[in-house]
């Protein structure tokens, strides 16, 4: 076996915004799904929300390679 | 037209984070290595980028 | 790809070196098998598409319906619902890519074939530079480089200052990150994608050939496993094929658009 750690880390690290992510697009879609007029106000929310989730996987993901 | 555009939305979203991290991270770490040989560069580089891309993520994607 | 794990030296992982064929004949270096496949699915394409067309008829035979569902699919689903309007130019390309792509995909699970050429990655890259071309080319010929270029780079509504941070993040996206993750996502796609056929299968073999009787009996999961990630990966291909060309679509869409 040869590897780096780093990767270990980066999947274990990787389970929070995976949960967030599926969690901000089931409200979503549960929303969208009761009132579908209100899609484009749930749009933006839902993007920024999954934004600032997969920000913290992204981390992981260039600070695994830099470190 | 609108779903398929989400899909775009979403992987652009993706896109301009890893662009952002990239580019200012990468910058950060060059000014850290060649010019001046600290050590803290590239987290500057890595907040700045990550901060300009939910900045444009927000303008593109956020207001309405 | 046929080596038995007969030797009682443990179980060899598959690993990258499974992808790294050797060349068909000693003498030509570079016709290995994902370019013979790559060639062959070219021939394939070409073919079916020429004999279904060829006898067009008013009532059509079932060739013929077979070989319009695909364009009809291409023309109305992908170019005529993202593109608008101007979608008749584009609907050669991104049928020829979605049905070259398709085709190399299955490759991967038609039985002796069994290898999907675009897990090397330079036949995404080739693929995603074809696509970056026509998308810029298609916005400079419509908006004018100037034009183009500013929109691309210059968020409106934003203060003068912050450019400095969010240009390069803009430019960075469109001409890097963008065929990057293109391509990139097709590679990754593909090339899990065998490497989980290949330890179900190698592995069973291995499980199979293996003195220990309960592994012997073990083995038939392993098989099971496989052939059910089998037609998971069919699932994953045809989608893998899809995303790409709605991905060329929409980035056209964008060049085409005149302001996001």
């Amino acid at each position: 076996m040869e590897g780096t750690l780093n990767l270990v880390g980066f999947g274990l690290s990787a389970i929070g915004p995976a949960i967030a992510t599926g969690m901000i697009f089931a409200a979503y879609i549960n929303g969208v799904a009761r009132q579908p007029e209100a899609r484009s106000i749930l749009q933006p929310i839902a993007f920024l929300g999954f934004a600032l989730a997969e920000a913290l996987a992204l981390f992981g993901l260039v600070l695994a390679f830099v470190l | 037209m609108a779903r398929k555009a989400e899909a775009d939305a979403l992987w652009s979203i993706v896109g301009y984070m890893l662009s952002g991290l990239i580019f200012w991270g990468g910058a950060g770490y060059l000014a850290d290595k060649y010019i001046f040989h600290t050590e803290y560069l590239t987290l500057v580089g890595f907040l700045l980028g990550m901060g300009g891309a939910l900045y444009l993520v927000w303008l593109r994607f956020g207001r309405e | 790809m046929i080596n038995l794990q007969l030797s009682g030296d443990g179980f060899v992982p598959p690993s990258t070196n499974d992808f790294n064929l050797p060349p068909i004949f000693e003498s030509i270096e570079w016709l290995t098998k994902p370019v013979l496949l790559v060639f062959l699915s070219v021939i394939l394409v070409s073919l079916f598409f020429v004999v279904s067309a060829r006898k067009a008829a008013v009532v059509p035979s079932k060739l013929q319906f077979a070989g319009e569902t695909v364009y009809a699919f291409v023309r109305n689903d992908l170019a005529r619902d993202v593109i608008g309007p101007e979608f008749m130019r584009f609907v050669p390309y991104l049928f020829t890519l979605f049905t070259f792509v398709l085709t190399n995909n299955i490759f991967g699970i038609v039985p002796f074939l069994q290898f999907p050429a675009m897990s090397h990655v330079a036949f995404p890259y080739v693929l995603a530079a074809f696509s970056f071309f026509v998308f810029h080319y298609v916005g400079i010929r419509k908006q004018g480089l100037l034009k183009y270029l500013k929109e691309i780079a210059f968020m409106p509504g934003v203060p003068k200052p912050v450019y400095i941070l969010l240009t390069p993040i803009e430019i960075a996206t469109f001409f890097l990150v963008r065929p990057l993750t293109l391509s990139l996502r097709l590679f990754a796609n593909m090339f899990a994608g065998h490497l989980l056929l290949l330890v179900f299968i190698l592995g069973g073999e291995y499980m199979l050939s293996d003195p220990n009787l309960l592994m012997k009996i073990l083995s038939p999961f392993a098989f099971t496993f496989g052939i059910a990630l089998t037609f998971f990966e069919f699932m994953v291909q045809c989608l893998q094929a899809y995303i790409f060309t709605l991905l060329t679509a929409l980035y056209i869409a964008g060049a085409l658009a005149d302001e996001h």
